[in-house]
C-alpha cells in the first residue's frame, strides 16, 4: 500500500483546516477583523509626545510681569493651566489630591527683582510618579526661563559696551518624519505585535485542541505523514497572516499616514519570513502542553517578552547591554526593523539583510525543532 | 428568638455555602492537578516584572551620531570631542551628509551633525554660527530627545568658548526643580503598579474565561447542570479559586517589586489590598462574561486578550498618560477598570493617599464589577433555559 502525494496530503489537511476556520465566524472575526479594530484604537492612543501636564500656577508677585512670564510659559502646550492655587503648600495639596501634576512658583517681587537686576528664582514643583512626564515638564520651564535667562545676560553684556559672546545654532533637519508623528512609527510596531499574538496563539491552541479532543490521534493513524500534516496545518494561518499584514498596511497608510518608501518586495519577504517563526513556535509551544491552556500560558510566556524586548514600544537601545543581547534571538525585533526600515526608511535589502537572515535562521530553528518533537511524540 | 422561617433561610444559606465551597474545591483540584499552568500562573508575573523593570525604560542614553567635519580645524574637533565626552552619545564615524542617509537606512546613526567649512572662522569673528544636525525621525521618541541633547551640549559648548562661565554663576534667573514621589526619576516605580493591573488582568480573566469555556467544550457544564448546585453557586464556586489565585498573583507582584526595585508604601497596605481585590472582582467578572459569550477556549483567549489585555495596557495610564489621547479615547479609558487600578496604586503607593483620594478609583472599578458581573450571570441563566 502506498501512500498518497505529498501534494494530496498537504491539501487535504488544508482544506480540512480551512473549513473548520470558516465555519467559525467568531474565530474569523478575531483573525481579521479583531486586530484592525486594535490597530485603529492602539494607533490613536499610543503617543509618545507629551503635553498637557496639569499645572498650577502660583502668581506670588501678582504683577504685570509675572503674569506675562506665566503666560507665556504656557503658550506651547506642553503645560496646560489646570488652575491657581495660593501657595507652595497649597499647590503640593494640589498634587497630591492628583488635581494636578506641576505647579510653578513665581517669586514675590519677580518683575522687579528682574528690573533691579537681582537674582530671581522661580520654582517648579512636579508629581515625578511619571518619570516621563515630570521631565518634559521639567524642561518646559527650565527651556523658557533658561532662555529668559540667557537674553538678559546678553543685554546686560551688550549695555555694559562689551563684545556679545559667539553663538552656535543647531539647525535640526529631520528626515523621513519631519513633524515628528508617532503614528508613523508606531502603527507598523503594532501591526508586528498583533501578528505574533495571532498567529502564535493560533497555531498553539489549534494543536492543543485537537490533542485535548482525541482528534489529533485519529488523524494521525490515516496515512499521511507527521510533516504534512503540519504544513498543511500551518497554511491557512500562513495566508490569514498575509491578509491581515495587507489590512493592517491599507489602515496604517489610509488613517494613520504611514509611508510606503522601500521596496513592497522586500517587505513581503519579511513577512513570510516571520510569520514562519512565529508559526513555528505556535507550533512548538503546541508540542509541548497537553491542553489548550497550557498552550495559552506558553504562548504568553513566550509572547510577553518577545513584544517587550522587540523595540516597538520602547527603544532597544535604552535596554542593559545584557538584555540587548538577549533581543537578537527575538524575531518580533527584527521584524519590527524591517517593517520599519521598507516602510519609513526606504531601506532594501542591502540594508536589510542580516534582520531578513536571523529571520530565517530562527524560523528554520524553531521549525525544525517542532517537527522533530512533534514526531517523537507520534512515534 | 430566631423564627422557623429564618431559621431555614438560614439552613439554606448554610447549606449554599457548602455547595460553593464544594464547587470551589472541586476547581481547585483542577488547578492543582495541572502544575504546569499553576506554576506558569505564578512564574509569569515575575518574570514579566524582571523584564519590565529592566527593560523597559525611554531613557536614551548612547544614541549613535556620526559627525561630518567640514572645517577640520581645532575648533571643530573640540566640537565633537565635546559630543562625545558627554556620555548621551556615542559619536560613531565621520561622514558626509550623503553617508549619512545610509547609515540610518542600516539604523547605525540616528543623527549626523554636519559642521560647515568656515566654522571656526565665524565662532573667532562672533557671528552666529550654523551647525546642521540631520535627524533620523522615524522614531518622534528619539528625536525629539536627540534634538534637545545636542542643543544642550551644544549650548555648554557656547558657554565654554565664550568664557561666560563668570555670568552663568549669577545667572538672572534660576530655576530650582522640585520632584515629588519618585525625585530619582526611576521607571520601576512608575511601572509596577501598571504591570500589577496588567499581570492581574491576564491572570484573572484569561484563565477563568479559558477554565468555563472548557467546561462549555468538554461538555462537562451540562453535567454541573444536573446536580442540584444552583447556577449561581457555580459561578461563585469556579470563580473563588481564581480570585484566591490572582490575590497571591498580586501580592507577590508588590513584594517583588518592594524588594527588587524599592517601590514605596507610603500609604496603607489594607487599601492596598481592597483595591487588588476589587479590581479582580472586575475582572474575574469579565472572564465570565467572555466565557458565557465564546464558549470555546480559542475564541474566549483571542475575545479576553482583546478586551482585557491591551486595555489593561494601552488605555490604563501605565505606560501613555490617558490626559494625552484623543477624547473618544479618553471616555473608553474611563470604562477600563485598569485605569482605575494604576491611578489607585500609584495614589496609595508613591503619593501616600488615603480613601478620601481613591474613593472614585474603587466606585469606578466596583460599578464594572457589579455591571459585568450583572449580565454574566444573566446570560448564564438565560443560555440554560
Amino acid at each position: 500500500m502506498t501512500a498518497p502525494s505529498p501534494r494530496l496530503q498537504i491539501s487535504g489537511v488544508f482544506r480540512k483546516e480551512v473549513r473548520q476556520t470558516i465555519r467559525d465566524r467568531r474565530v474569523m472575526f478575531m483573525l481579521i477583523v479583531a486586530p484592525l479594530i486594535q490597530t485603529v484604537v492602539l494607533g490613536a492612543a499610543v503617543d509618545f509626545e507629551v503635553d498637557r501636564v496639569p499645572t498650577l500656577v502660583v502668581d506670588r508677585d501678582r504683577s504685570a510681569e509675572s503674569r506675562e512670564h506665566a503666560r507665556r510659559l504656557l503658550a506651547d502646550g506642553t503645560l496646560l493651566r489646570a488652575g491657581e492655587a495660593a501657595s507652595a503648600p497649597e499647590a503640593v495639596r494640589e498634587i497630591d489630591a492628583g488635581r494636578a501634576a506641576a505647579a510653578v512658583v513665581l517669586p514675590p517681587r519677580l518683575g522687579a527683582d528682574l528690573l533691579a537686576r537681582r537674582p530671581a528664582e522661580v520654582q517648579v514643583v512636579l508629581d515625578g510618579t511619571d518619570p516621563n512626564r515630570a521631565s518634559a515638564a521639567s524642561a518646559a520651564a527650565s527651556g523658557y526661563f533658561g532662555g529668559l535667562g540667557e537674553a538678559l545676560a546678553r543685554e546686560r553684556l551688550r549695555e555694559a559696551g562689551r563684545p556679545e559672546p559667539p553663538q552656535i545654532a543647531v539647525v535640526p533637519r529631520i528626515a523621513y518624519n519631519p513633524r515628528l508623528k508617532t503614528a508613523p512609527y508606531v502603527v507598523p510596531g503594532i501591526a508586528a505585535m498583533l501578528l505574533v499574538i495571532v498567529t502564535t496563539l493560533v497555531t498553539a491552541m489549534g494543536l492543543a485542541r485537537e490533542r485535548e479532543s482525541g482528534t489529533l490521534e485519529q488523524v494521525l493513524v490515516t496515512p499521511i505523514r507527521p510533516v504534512w500534516l503540519l504544513l498543511g496545518k500551518l497554511l491557512p494561518f500562513l495566508i490569514i497572516g498575509v491578509v491581515d499584514v495587507g489590512l493592517l498596511l491599507g489602515v496604517g497608510t489610509w488613517v494613520f499616514g504611514v509611508p510606503i518608501r522601500g521596496s513592497l518586495f522586500v517587505g513581503a519577504l519579511g513577512v513570510v519570513l516571520y510569520l514562519f517563526s512565529t508559526l513555528g513556535t505556535g507550533l512548538f509551544i503546541s508540542t509541548v502542553s497537553q491542553t489548550q491552556q497550557q498552550a495559552f500560558l506558553g504562548g504568553f510566556l513566550f509572547l510577553m517578552p518577545a513584544v517587550l524586548l522587540s523595540g516597538i514600544m520602547t527603544p532597544i537601545r535604552s535596554m542593559p547591554g545584557w538584555l540587548q543581547a538577549v533581543t537578537v534571538v527575538n524575531p518580533l525585533r527584527h521584524f519590527a526593523e524591517v517593517i520599519r526600515g521598507v516602510l519609513l526608511r526606504g531601506a532594501g535589502i542591502g540594508d536589510l539583510w542580516f534582520q531578513l537572515a536571523m529571520l530565517a535562521v530562527i524560523g528554520a530553528s524553531v521549525m525544525g525543532l517542532a517537527a522533530v518533537r512533534f514526531r517523537t511524540q507520534v512515534a | 428568638m430566631s423564627g422557623p422561617a429564618e431559621r431555614s433561610a438560614g439552613a439554606r444559606l448554610r447549606r449554599s455555602l457548602v455547595r460553593i465551597g464544594a464547587m470551589a474545591s472541586k476547581e481547585a483540584i483542577h488547578v492543582r492537578r495541572d502544575p504546569r499552568t499553576l506554576a506558569l500562573a505564578l512564574v509569569m508575573p515575575v518574570v514579566m516584572l524582571f523584564l519590565f523593570g529592566y527593560g523597559v525604560s525611554v531613557d536614551l542614553e548612547h544614541l549613535p551620531i556620526s559627525v561630518a567635519d567640514l572645517d577640520r580645524s581645532e575648533a571643530s574637533r573640540a566640537l565633537a570631542r565635546t559630543l562625545g565626552a558627554s556620555g548621551e552619545l556615542d559619536v560613531v564615524s565621520s561622514a558626509g551628509a550623503d553617508e549619512a542617509q545610509a547609515l540610518f537606512r542600516r539604523g547605525l546613526a540616528v543623527a549626523a551633525l554636519v559642521v560647515p567649512e568656515g566654522y571656526a572662522k565665524d565662532l573667532a569673528s562672533g557671528r552666529r554660527t550654523p551647525v546642521q544636525l540631520l535627524v533620523d525621525g522615524a522614531d518622534a521618541l528619539v528625536a525629539n530627545q536627540l534634538v534637545a541633547k545636542v542643543e544642550a551640549i551644544v549650548r555648554a559648548e557656547t558657554r565654554r568658548i565664550a568664557g561666560l562661565e563668570a555670568a552663568r554663576a549669577a545667572p538672572p534667573v534660576q530655576v530650582k526643580v522640585w520632584t515629588l514621589y519618585n525625585p530619582e526619576a526611576r521607571s520601576a516605580v512608575f511601572m509596577v503598579p501598571g504591570l500589577s493591573a496588567w499581570l492581574l488582568a491576564i491572570t484573572a480573566v484569561m484563565l477563568t474565561a479559558l477554565a468555563i469555556a472548557g467546561e462549555w467544550e468538554r461538555g462537562s457544564m451540562e453535567q454541573l447542570f444536573a446536580t442540584p448546585v444552583g447556577r449561581f453557586e457555580i459561578i461563585a464556586g469556579k470563580l473563588l479559586p481564581y480570585l484566591v489565585l490572582g490575590l497571591v498573583t498580586f501580592q507577590l507582584v508588590l513584594a517583588f517589586g518592594m524588594v527588587a526595585f524599592d517601590l514605596p508604601v507610603r500609604g496603607s497596605l489594607v487599601l492596598v489590598a481592597v483595591l487588588g481585590l476589587v479590581f479582580l472582582a472586575a475582572m474575574l467578572g469579565q472572564g465570565l462574561l467572555v466565557s458565557v459569550l465564546a464558549k470555546n477556549q480559542l475564541v474566549a483567549t483571542q475575545a479576553g486578550a482583546l478586551s482585557a489585555m491591551l486595555p489593561a495596557i494601552i488605555l490604563s495610564g501605565m505606560i501613555f498618560p490617558v490626559e494625552n489621547m484623543p477624547r473618544p479615547l479618553q471616555v473608553l479609558a474611563s470604562i477600563v477598570p485598569a485605569k482605575y487600578l494604576v491611578h489607585g496604586l500609584r495614589g496609595v503607593l508613591l503619593k501616600g493617599n488615603g480613601i478620601e483620594v481613591v474613593w472614585k478609583d474603587l466606585l469606578g472599578m466596583g460599578l464594572f464589577a457589579a455591571a459585568v458581573l450583572g449580565i454574566a450571570t444573566l446570560r448564564f441563566k438565560r443560555r440554560i433555559a
